[in-house]
């Protein structure tokens, strides 16, 4: 009654012992065991607890299907979720169980399963209504805690790497089709890629004894064979360990490669690859899978798919149980039956739901002969036992139970083609009377399918077959005769679910064992209205786990077409969707992570900065100084008062260096700057600039900037550090697309100037030291003038320009120049108090000013007459982007939101920004009418130069509104905070500093 | 993922190219003469349909520049690309050569991977 070794496989090569640990507890297995055959020959048999009941769950099938048997790998980042029927082990891995606490033994969650009436379908939508509130704090902790896979891995960096092939065949599969396949294609003129889930080729060969002989040849030595042929062509390669997780369009395959299957993982090295696969011709051959059938408790450890167990035996040399019962529904079985009798190990049963006709003479005779207790048209109604399977109970005739002992139960429901990539690919499935199952009939890519993926389980016919579909290739017609161990041909009796009793409440008959779904649930769900199947998907949660329900999703299209009364194929299947299983997001991400998905861009000036005790603020990809801390003490707010204080009184500088700025040149410069933009360039002066204003078609206001004009044929643009790309996309994209007769060249040069920002009355002073050649004096270098001149051997431009309302300019310097012009400007500036200040200080000076920032005034949602920004409308212009809408009725509105300065009444309060603008100060009880809104706060300030908060808002009808009295809500108090609207103008409204 | 075919670097991932929605929408050249309604149509109202679509491309990832497509979008069959100065191809060039999907219904989406 315990796992024996089959002593004639030749795959686990039993000279190699290897140790790993579950649960903590030590382990040997063999070079070539996955996690669950190594656990089987132990005789472990209790691997898990389920999702919601937490029942004891043993492994269940033998490949990527497994609903069961999921695990933890403690020593590869703690990585969750693993499949131990796919997973290999090594030396030293440490593997833990999933969903359970204390232990797997005793699971104090299991009581859900007596609290089963609860869970039922719809659980989720039913249970967790209310009350307010109950969901983030109760609720969810809960859910997470015990209703769930694995712990998430530890911190680690992906190493993952991607992988691009361009090829003119893609096989899917290295079994008995997809090798002959290949046989077929070897030497020819096609570049042909072959896909292998495995770490060996052979699939079906290696995975039973079906076949017993292909031209005479054993197996095994077919299989070498064809290997060292593949080896030696020029034209195909293969891909172990590689599981082909999606199907796209344009014949775009995703595979994942294991880089360390069977081996602990190198740290150093990429662990998995993504390949990336184009390819003209997918040939599918990717198999089928098993399905179960649904009986009393058919989730007790020691149930297992029959072919799995037949897995277990031939692949991995592993006998997991010597009398199981074997309870089918078709004559897949067949070989399992003979595989268990020639190795001297009689099943306890053999239960067929098929009657004597349909099993046939041959095999009956097999049976009566070999003394094997056999039951015909009959069927498994449950089993029991204590963690385990001990008694198991047929169903002989309607009312004749006969009870077995035996601790397997080995079950087969049919067979089902893994149509999963070939829907995933939009191609067309219909259902098989015969096969009593869903295969693939119209392809919509090239997409050709090969053996028992498209239908075909008789593998005498896989020659025929290949030679047949594949016959459009440039390739010759090969001759394989495949000899095969039983000759019957398929045949399938309809059984989804048996008739079971009702025990107690811990009886149960599931249709998804992953997801803790029954088949009541489902019954109750159409009861329910759910009778749409992709409905009934999401209320029951049924195979939307991570096995996506690969051995039951058809079960339940069986059931429900039941109990509607419909063929299966009215009832229709639910979505394929990508990936086939789960990868991981280290796979999707490859090298994309930390600075490597979001590079950080610093200016030349960033180490000075960090020096200097910088904060950053992130910008776009930009890291920029938000405040500088003048001792580690100083908080921000200190820090603020104390750099646009000193800025009004001597200078600050600002490195602006990330201020974006576009080259525009060529014959019809001026035409196109004048389409552009709002503003009127014609008149404008040579070696001016001007503040300009972008527009999208609707008339909002897109983004600002200052327009620098050497003359007709070249400008400059700087943009706001964010919408650089953008602006110089759209440049580029009215160029090409509305006015290509327009000679005009633009280019991106935010990176050929590093910029800085001097402001402040002592400024002219500061820049006379720097720059002793030039004349800054008012008559000379007038706002908004610049100059171009060489200095340090390299070209510098200084424009007069303020964005803080002070006397200001700013100056642009190749960026190896960058830090040792800001040196100099400290070397001399120190005299006159010069400051650092970040974009923090930036803000608040502006907003002193009354200047607007682009995405903090603005929202996609104002135009410039929202900002009584009228006075830079070209109105004479016949044209620019946006002047038709200015007029439409919707934006000439009066009573849209407009930008004004609002202040506290009381001066030592403080208004936030976000909050909305009402005119009442306290919210009616009851409320009868809503309370009107007015608008919001937009920027706000505490002002070190006026002492008392500024800000700037954005509110209806503003315009006509100042000097009235409104509110503002606030996050604090219960009371609205009295406020009068201004002009938001705070500091120098006459422009005296600006000018001076 | 599907492949575009740019006229002026050669066949590249979609990951390489932005969309620009429905191609041939002139910018009106005398927007003062248009009412709010008829400026309004160019400026908010784009056509979207399932089937056959004429629409803008730009390698936004590689030579920065703009073509035309004409695009299947129900199975993202791109069935013709041509550069801006070039001619619309003419629409019955396309009828007949559709496939959907799934077997779709023309209009709505839905699940028909069953073959009826
Ligand atoms: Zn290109």
């Amino acid at each position: 009654m315990s796992a024996l070794d089959n002593k004639k496989c030749s795959y686990v090569k039993k000279n190699k012992k290897i140790a790993f640990t579950f649960d903590g507890k030590k382990y040997y297995g063999y070079k070539g065991d996955t996690i669950a055959s190594a656990l089987l020959r132990n005789n472990v048999r209790l691997v898990a607890r389920s999702f919601k009941y937490h029942r004891p769950r043993g492994i269940y099938t033998c490949g990527i299907e497994e609903p069961n048997a999921i695990v933890q790998i403690l020593n590869e980042h703690n990585e969750p979720n693993t499949r131990a029927t796919v997973k290999q082990i090594y030396d030293g891995m440490k593997v833990d169980s999933q969903n359970r606490w204390p232990s797997l033994n005793l699971d104090i969650g299991s009581i859900n399963n007596l609290l089963s009436p609860m869970f039922s379908a719809g659980f989720y939508y039913k249970t967790f209504m209310g009350p307010k509130g109950f969901w983030k704090r109760i609720y969810e902790p809960i859910i997470r805690r015990t209703a769930g896979l694995g712990k998430p891995p530890k911190e680690f960096r992906s190493k993952s790497i991607h992988q691009n092939h361009n090829v003119d065949i893609v096989i899917v599969g290295a079994g008995l089709s997809g090798l002959i396949a290949a046989r077929k294609l070897i030497d020819t003129e096609y570049d042909v890629l072959i896909l292998e889930q495995d770490s060996f080729i052979g699939g079906v060969l290696k995975n039973s004894n079906k076949v017993e002989k292909i031209n005479n040849q054993e197996v095994n030595k077919w299989i070498k064979e064809t290997e060292r042929l593949i080896k030696t062509s020029t034209n195909i390669k293969i891909l172990k360990n590689s599981l082909v997780t999606s199907y796209n369009f344009t014949n775009h395959l995703i595979a994942l490669e294991d880089k360390f299957a069977g081996k602990a993982i190198d740290t150093s090295k990429s662990e998995l690859t993504l390949h990336k696969i184009r390819t003209t011709h997918t040939i599918l051959a990717n198999g089928h899978i098993e399905r179960f059938i649904s009986f009393r408790n058919n989730d007790l450890p020691g149930v297992m798919l029959a072919s799995s167990f037949e897995k277990y035996i031939h692949r991995y040399g592993v006998i997991p149980e010597t009398n199981p019962v074997i309870f089918t529904n078709n004559s897949s079985t067949v070989t399992l039956l003979k595989s268990l009798v020639d190795l001297d190990h009689k099943p306890a049963a053999y239960v067929d739901a098929r009657d004597k006709n349909k099993i046939g003479k041959k095999l009956l005779t097999y049976l009566k002969k070999n003394n094997i207790p056999f039951y015909t048209n009959a069927e498994i109604e449950g089993c029991d036992g204590n963690k385990k399977v001990e008694t198991i109970s047929i169903r002989k005739n309607k009312n004749k139970i006969i009870k077995v002992k035996s601790e397997m139960l080995c079950v087969s429901g049919g067979i089902n083609p893994d149509i999963h990539l070939f829907t995933q690919s939009k191609g067309l499935v219909k259902w098989d009377d015969k096969l009593i199952t869903f295969k693939p009939d119209v392809p919509f890519q090239n997409t050709i399918t090969l053996g028992s993926v498209s239908g075909n389980y008789n593998y005498e016919k896989t020659n025929d077959e290949i030679n047949n579909k594949l016959s459009f290739l440039k390739a010759k017609n090969i001759e394989f005769k495949i000899e095969i161990n039983d000759t019957n041909n398929f045949n399938i009796k309809e059984l989804w679910e048996t008739q079971h009793e009702k025990k107690s409440n811990w009886s149960k008959s599931f249709i998804d064992l992953h997801n803790d779904v029954t088949t009541k649930d489902l019954k109750q769900a159409v009861v329910e209205g759910f009778d749409r199947i992709e409905h009934l998907k999401r209320f029951t949660t049924n195979s939307m786990g991570t096995d996506q329900g690969k051995i039951s999703s058809i079960n339940s299209l069986g059931i429900v077409s039941k109990i509607l009364k419909k063929q299966i194929s009215e009832v229709g299947t639910t979505t394929y969707r990508p990936p086939y299983a789960p990868l991981s997001f280290s796979a999707i991400a490859g090298r994309s992570t930390y600075e490597f998905y979001d590079p950080q861009r610093k200016t030349p000036i960033h180490n000075w900065h960090v020096d200097n005790k910088a904060v950053f603020e992130d910008v776009g990809q930009w890291k920029r100084p938000w405040y500088f801390k003048e001792h580690d003490a100083e908080t921000m707010h200190q820090a603020l008062q104390r750099e646009s204080k000193q800025t009004r009184q001597t200078a600050g500088i600002l490195d602006g260096s990330t201020l974006g700025k576009i080259e525009i040149k060529g014959k019809d410069a001026l035409e196109f700057m004048n389409l552009m933009y709002t503003n009127p360039f014609t008149k404008m002066k040579p070696m001016t600039s001007r503040y300009a204003l972008m527009l999208g078609e609707d008339g909002m206001i897109k983004d600002d900037g200052i327009v620098c004009k050497f003359n007709d044929k070249h400008f400059i643009a700087t943009t706001t550090s964010g919408g650089a790309p953008k602006v110089l996309a759209d440049m580029e994209e009215y160029l090409q697309t509305e006015w290509p007769h327009l000679q005009v060249y633009v280019n991106s040069i935010t990176e050929q100037f590093t910029t800085f920002n001097i402001s402040g009355p002592k400024s002219r002073d500061i820049m006379s030291k720097v720059f002793t050649e030039v004349d800054f004096s008012n008559e000379n270098f007038p706002f908004m003038t610049f100059k171009v001149f060489n200095y340090m051997d390299t070209e510098v431009r200084i424009m007069r320009a303020s964005f803080t309302g002070e006397l200001g300019y700013e100056i642009y310097i190749t960026p190896n120049h960058g830090l040792a012009l800001w040196k100099r400007i400290f070397h001399h500036g120190n005299v006159f108090d010069l400051v650092p200040y970040g974009t923090e200080t930036m803000h608040l000076l502006r907003a002193e000013k009354g200047y607007v920032v682009i995405g903090q005034e603005t929202d996609g949602t104002v135009t410039p007459i929202d900002l009584n920004f009228n006075w830079m409308i070209g109105k004479k212009k016949k044209d620019f982007i946006g002047k038709r809408s200015l007029t439409r009725s919707d934006t000439a509105r009066e009573d849209r939101k407009q930008l004004v300065g609002i202040i506290p009444l009381d001066k030592s309060e403080f208004i936030e920004e976000g909050q909305h603008v009402v005119e009442r100060e306290r919210i009616p009880d009851p409320i009868k009418t809503p309370v009107e809104y007015l608008g919001h706060v937009s920027s706000s300030y505490h002002s070190p130069n006026l002492n008392h908060c500024i800000a700037m808002a954005m509110i209806k009808g503003g315009n006509k509104l100042m000097g009235s009295k409104l509110f503002v809500s606030s996050s604090y108090g219960t009371k609205n905070i009295p406020v009068e609207v201004v002009s938001p103008v705070f500091i120098d409204p006459e422009n005296k500093r600006l000018i001076s | 993922m599907i492949l575009i075919n740019c006229p002026y670097c050669g066949e590249r991932d979609q990951s390489e190219f932005s969309n620009g929605g429905e191609a041939h929408v002139a910018r009106p050249e005398n927007s003062e003469n248009l009412n709010d309604k008829d400026w309004g149509q160019y400026v908010f109202y784009r056509d979207n349909p399932k089937g056959i679509f004429y629409e803008r491309w730009v390698h936004s990832h590689g030579c920065r520049k703009w073509f035309n497509a004409v695009r299947n979008t129900s199975t993202d069959e791109i069935l013709k690309i041509y550069k801006l100065d070039e001619k619309q191809p003419k629409l019955d060039r396309f009828t007949n050569t559709l496939k959907t999907p799934s077997g779709e219904p023309k209009v709505g989406s839905g699940n028909f991977t069953v073959k009826k």
